[in-house]
């Protein structure tokens, strides 16, 4: 019988772990993962002799949401596993498109998890809920406090000396060639925070750049045993994270707890507790704008890959169509000189 | 032909919702054709009103370089703000409706960026266009 596809890229990566581990591994399974647009994500059940084992595949895709290099998101898992964070332990990098077409990395599974918080939105799920929302938030406290030299990160990742400066002028760029339509939001956003820089960060920190409800898988206790996706992982200022983690697209249309998970000020007081900093909440309205405008370029960089790019990936043209709408919103609700605050927290 | 492709449109995001998407054999099957039933729901809301809502645009972003116009004649870009005003869509497909909206929002950043160093209550006139523009493009879509 000829292998499906699917079937097929199984079997090629179980011949590339047979040449790494030197023993025979038959294939049990193999299921494609939803989501995670800038990788294309596999769970493959492997037979070694007789006894299971599950890895999760990373392959690049044609193209993708978010354009990233695969050896920084994996090294940055390196460091993190090291460290001791909760993430999956990497296996292999490979760069030879020979064995499955395109480059890919392979990760332990972290089994008997979920990464849906939206199916904690129950009150039956309330104990649950909280204790996932109190492990995210005081696990980006850990990350903040953490020293980027120490954890090895700076040296493949740029130590920037502006990084408020440096993201907006990145993500401004990003806007600036993908915009398919003119984006009178994002043109005005960026001028604002063009006009409202706030000084150079205290301190630096391993930044996630995607930390949200999602990226992070949750045992059925509301222990957080694995946080995902760091292609956008970088060097810069902590409350860029929390900034992200926060934004009122992530819980739409249900915006009251932040991520779905936590009063946001809640959120806020677990992050300063753990990480023994304090918001300064001036600095702390930039990032906010920041996160919105950083969505929004990404939504808008999508729509640009879906109209143009080879992949006609689902997820593309939700991210270019819905996800632009609500951020646009977000971000008018931020910057109007008196705007109802439908979308947003004006007041943090 | 059926008149109303907007609610056949709905029509068919529900089925693929609410009937074939339990049906499919894998999780990044089902994710997908969730995903496919919502931005069903989107363009048929988009379908019906895709006309209107750059057309008003129009209107209104006309409307605010007629007044920038008479209110600063030397603010720059107004002889392209003039021209604008003088001209209409070259027809009613959308791509040309698009086209002329997306001349106009052009001439409207440059408008604000200049609105918010010279003159306050233009630069509020334009958020508050800013948020009319917003609201009428947003979806409505229930969770799937």
């Amino acid at each position: 019988m000829v292998p499906t596809a699917l079937e097929a890229l199984g079997l090629q990566l179980c011949s590339y772990l047979q040449a790494q581990w030197g023993e025979p591994v038959a294939l049990a399974g193999i299921d494609q993962i939803p989501g995670g647009a800038s990788r294309e994500t596999y769970r493959v059940r492997l037979d070694l002799r007789g006894l299971g084992r599950v890895v999760i595949l990373r392959r690049d895709p044609k193209t993708s949401l978010i354009d990233t290099e695969r050896a920084h998101e994996y090294r940055t898992y390196e460091a993190a596993f090291r460290a001791g964070l909760p993430v999956p332990e990497p296996l292999f990098l490979e760069e030879d498109p020979n064995w499955l077409e395109r480059p890919f990395s392979v990760m332990a599974e972290i089994a008997d998890c979920s990464s849906r918080v939206a199916d904690l939105a129950g009150d039956d799920q309330a104990e649950v809920r909280a204790r996932v929302g109190a492990e995210k938030w005081a696990l980006l406290g850990r990350l903040a406090a953490m020293d980027p030299h120490a954890l090895g990160v700076t040296s493949f990742m740029p130590v920037p000396e502006h990084p408020a400066a440096r993201e907006l002028e990145y993500w401004a760029g990003v806007i600036d060639a993908d915009a398919l339509h003119p984006q009178p939001v994002a043109a005005a956003a960026i001028r604002w925070l063009r006009a409202h820089l706030p000084p150079p960060s205290d301190s630096l920190a391993l930044v996630h750049g995607d930390y949200r409800s999602g990226n992070f898988l949750f045992a059925p206790d509301g222990s957080i045993k694995g946080v995902l996706d760091w292609e956008m992982a970088h060097v810069g200022d902590p409350l860029e994270d929390l900034a992200w983690s926060l934004d009122p697209l992530w819980p739409w249309p249900d915006r009251h707890l932040a991520g779905g998970l936590l009063p946001r000020e809640e959120a806020i007081a677990l992050w300063e507790q753990a990480s023994g900093m304090q918001v300064d909440r001036e600095a702390f309205r930039w990032w906010q704008v920041f996160a919105s405008l950083k969505g929004l370029a990404i939504w808008i960089s999508s729509t640009e890959d879906f109209a143009h790019g080879e992949s006609k990936e689902p997820i593309l043209a939700v991210a270019g169509w819905v996800m632009t709408d609500r951020q646009n919103r977000i971000l008018v609700d931020r910057l109007h000189p008196d705007a109802p605050a439908r979308y947003s927290e004006r007041c943090l | 032909m059926i008149p109303q492709a907007g609610r056949s449109l709905a029509d068919l995001a529900m089925k693929l919702a609410g009937d074939i998407a339990p049906a499919t054999q894998t999780e990044y099957a089902a994710a997908n054709a969730g995903l496919m039933a919502m931005l069903l729901l989107a363009l048929a809301q988009e379908h019906e009103r895709a006309a209107a809502v750059r057309t008003m645009d129009i209107d209104e972003m006309k409307l605010l370089f007629r007044a920038a116009q008479n209110e600063h004649p030397e603010a720059p870009g107004a002889g392209q703000r003039a021209s604008y005003c003088e001209r209409e869509p070259k027809s009613l497909l959308l791509s040309d409706l698009d086209r002329f909206h997306g001349e106009g929002l052009q001439a409207l950043i440059a408008l604000h960026a200049w609105a918010e160093a010279e003159d306050a209550g233009l630069d509020r006139r334009i958020w508050d266009f800013l948020l009319r523009h917003t609201e009428r493009h947003k979806f409505e879509l229930p969770p799937l």
